[in-house]
């Protein structure tokens, strides 16, 4: 009968510095659609920040007053603005579906003392927080809710 | 400098989860109602004129909104940078892309508050 092997028995005699080599980004990674998203994904972050400080902007102004806030909503037609307003719903929308149907089923705690539910009823569950906080939220910008 | 963001780490986290999260939830109602329907023609624009943009705003809960629509991104777009930045090779640079993104998501943040208390 075999015994089991020490858990360090090939450690090197001396502790000494990693000799891994630091992680470097494939040079194929466009090709790789994995990393691709995984990319993007991190590449939404330029969107969040730059739709932060327009919202930042939009309450700047309703603090000014109703002439700046007239001002603001009326640049908003602008087509730049336009594109960066899609741009940031198809980065909310990759976001959203990624963290909330894809990571965020896999990362619940294990081992407390919350039952682990199947993932596709946490998938389920935060979708239909999601679509229903943005149909009220939705809703009451538009008018058609609320005073 | 690297050491003050380890430290910071827990706080960090805690924001780009928080931006992640209720960030993206906030922000697609947003983005769809004043960024998109309302320029577009698709909502009338007296739905948000500011009388009533006003007293939407201004009560404790429009607040808190707000704060929340504004900051929570800018952490999420913050660390999201960084990491960015150390997946393409950054690991150098890393220290000072940290410092650099988290001091513009903080500096925003403050003017955000400033920007919801005068309302």
């Amino acid at each position: 009968m075999t015994r089991a092997a020490h858990p360090e028995a090939m450690a090197p005699p001396k502790k000494g510095p990693t000799r891994t080599a630091p992680p470097r980004m494939p040079g194929s990674w466009w090709g790789a659609p994995r990393i691709r998203t995984y990319l993007l994904f991190g590449a939404t972050g330029v969107v969040y920040f730059l739709a932060g400080t327009v919202v930042l902007h939009l309450v700047w102004a309703l603090g000014k007053g109703p002439d700046a806030w007239a001002t603001v909503m009326a640049s908003l037609s602008h087509p730049l603005y336009l594109v960066f307003h899609a741009l940031t719903l198809i980065s909310v929308l990759f976001v959203g579906i990624r963290a909330f149907g894809t990571m965020m089923p896999k990362m619940q705690p294990r081992g407390g003392p919350l039952p682990v539910l199947a993932p596709g009823l946490v998938r389920g569950l935060i979708y239909s927080a999601w679509a229903a906080l943005t149909l009220v939220f939705s809703l009451i910008l538009a008018g058609k809710i609320g005073s | 400098m690297k050491h003050l963001l380890l430290k910071l780490e827990p706080i960090i986290w805690l924001l780009f989860g928080a931006g992640l999260s209720v960030g993206t939830m906030l922000l697609t109602g947003f983005v769809l109602v004043v960024g998109l329907a309302i320029p577009m023609g698709l909502v009338p624009s007296d739905a948000l004129d500011y009388e009533r943009a006003h007293a939407l705003a201004s009560n404790g809960f429009g607040r808190l909104v707000l704060l929340g629509l504004i900051a929570l991104p800018l952490w999420k777009g913050a660390h999201h940078v960084r990491s960015l930045s150390v997946d393409f090779n950054g690991g150098d640079r890393d220290g000072a892309v940290g410092v650099l993104v988290y001091t513009a998501a903080a500096l925003c943040s403050l003017i955000a508050i400033v920007a919801v208390v005068r309302l």
